[in-house]
């Protein structure tokens, strides 16, 4: 059987969401191994909850936010990708592999880029394969 | 050359006198006689009579700015500050923790502080490596001038070489020998929320007992909490009782903000944290 990534998508409402949604109701096709989790902002993500979803078992983190300047809430965003900057050098330094987590700017008329990040993020992450590094085994 | 740790007592003795009897502070956090010499203790001096009891000498590296956040805010107090001890200073003073005008700090010039566990030299491997405070009210010896400059980040470069499997189980093994004392967070002068996130319940943010999930989830998210802020004291490091080498993730994390912002921690009170700044041409780069 082929290994089917769980994959975290982490979206902000007004933009990535949104193109999400337009990538659905324009039909277009992209992989099912995205569960996306719908914040107000993406500098609503605490980076402890990128380090607890490796824990219970995410093989990818994907995180959507507006492009920097059109943050709903001006500089959520600008923010954001600082912390999330950081983020990515802790799990990089700790042993974690790079390539699992990914920052992306789809806004919500871009429905198209929504799903060739999907695709090409999980064609990514089957090639690194399941993720045991941090994950809880009980 | 530098001044003695005897004459560094003795001033920091004098100065502290003068403080309480002037009423200019209401206490002078600097260092107690311990058990015994090589265990110098934290020490607050609040009446001229306590003066006598302030020792300092080479093993007196606890960082007292990590006192400063106790008291009430308003309260006058002196601090005395090694070159790191300062700039955690500064570093509050960013955060809007204490005031300057609260905070007279008696700065000492330092070369060849020991561990008081390993008797070993603590230099830019394990500290930032300055010589002099970086801001003081009063200097307690001489400026050290002349001292060969190396980075606190040469000690990076071993670990930097690991593939990342090898780092994996390097600070696995590291992580596993945690028993959750949280004497390292008790030691740093940039931990002080009270709770603690990982002493919350709702959410739970990891387990809390010592297993190697839940002190992973504890030590990333430490190392995430003080980036940009860490001053690279090393005190966590020697106050954890397993001899967990803290001190390298603070840097490499402290490094890695250096170059994506621009900015160190804790060197100047006109800067603004890094991660609750940002600048709107920072560069999409960093998130490669
Ligand atoms: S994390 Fe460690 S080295 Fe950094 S400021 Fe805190 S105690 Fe000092
Ligand atoms: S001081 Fe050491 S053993 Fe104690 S909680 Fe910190 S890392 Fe763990
Ligand atoms: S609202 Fe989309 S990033 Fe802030």
């Amino acid at each position: 059987m082929s290994f089917e990534p769980k994959i975290l998508g982490i979206a902000c409402n007004w933009c990535t969401y949104t193109g999400a949604d337009l990538a659905g109701t324009t039909r277009l096709q992209y992989p099912q191994n995205l569960r996306v989790v719908r914040v107000m902002c993406s500098s609503r993500i605490n980076p402890s909850f990128i380090f607890r979803a490796f824990q219970l078992g995410a093989d990818g983190v994907l995180v959507g936010g507006c492009h920097p300047g059109d943050c709903h809430y001006n500089t959520g965003n600008l923010y954001a990708r600082r912390r999330l900057a950081v983020t990515k050098k802790i799990l990089e330094f700790s042993g974690m592999e790079p390539g699992r987590f990914r920052v992306e700017w789809i806004s919500a008329s871009e429905g198209n880029k929504f799903a060739e990040v999907v695709t090409e993020f999980t064609e990514q992450i089957k090639n690194l394969g399941p993720q045991t590094k941090f994950k809880i085994v009980k | 050359m530098a001044t003695s740790f005897k004459q560094i007592e003795e001033n920091l003795k004098n100065e502290a006198r003068k403080l309480l009897e002037d009423q200019k502070v209401s206490l002078v956090l600097a260092y107690g006689r311990g058990y015994d010499e090589n265990h110098p203790v934290p020490f607050v001096a609040k009446i001229a009579a306590d003066v006598e009891n302030i020792v300092f000498n080479e093993y007196c590296t606890a960082n007292m700015a990590r006192y400063l956040v106790r008291y009430p805010r308003g309260t006058k107090m002196a601090v005395a500050v090694k070159p790191a001890d300062s700039r955690a200073v500064v570093q509050l003073i960013q955060e809007d923790k204490v005031k300057r005008e609260d905070v007279i700090l008696l700065g000492i010039p330092v070369i060849g502080m020991k561990n008081s566990k390993t008797g070993e030299v603590i230099d830019s491997k394990t500290t930032c490596g300055l010589y002099n405070p970086v801001l003081y009210d009063v200097l307690l010896g001489e400026e050290i001038h002349g001292q060969p400059v190396v980075s606190p980040y040469d000690v990076l470069a071993q670990y930097e070489a690991m593939d990342k499997d090898a780092r994996f189980a390097f600070w696995q093994k590291e992580f596993d020998k945690c028993i959750r004392c949280y004497a390292c967070r008790k030691a740093c002068p940039m931990c002080y929320c009270d709770p603690c996130f990982i002493d919350q319940n709702k959410p739970k943010w990891g387990e809390k007992s010592p297993q190697s999930h839940g002190n992973l989830m504890y030590h990333l998210t430490r190392f995430h909490h003080l980036a940009g802020r860490c001053i690279d004291c090393g005190e966590c490091s020697r106050a954890c009782p397993v001899d967990i080498p803290l001190y390298l993730f603070h840097k490499k994390v402290a490094r890695e903000c250096e170059e994506m912002f621009g900015q160190a921690a804790g060197k100047s009170i006109q800067d603004k944290p890094v991660l609750v700044n940002f600048r709107v041409d920072d560069s999409d780069k960093i998130l490669e």
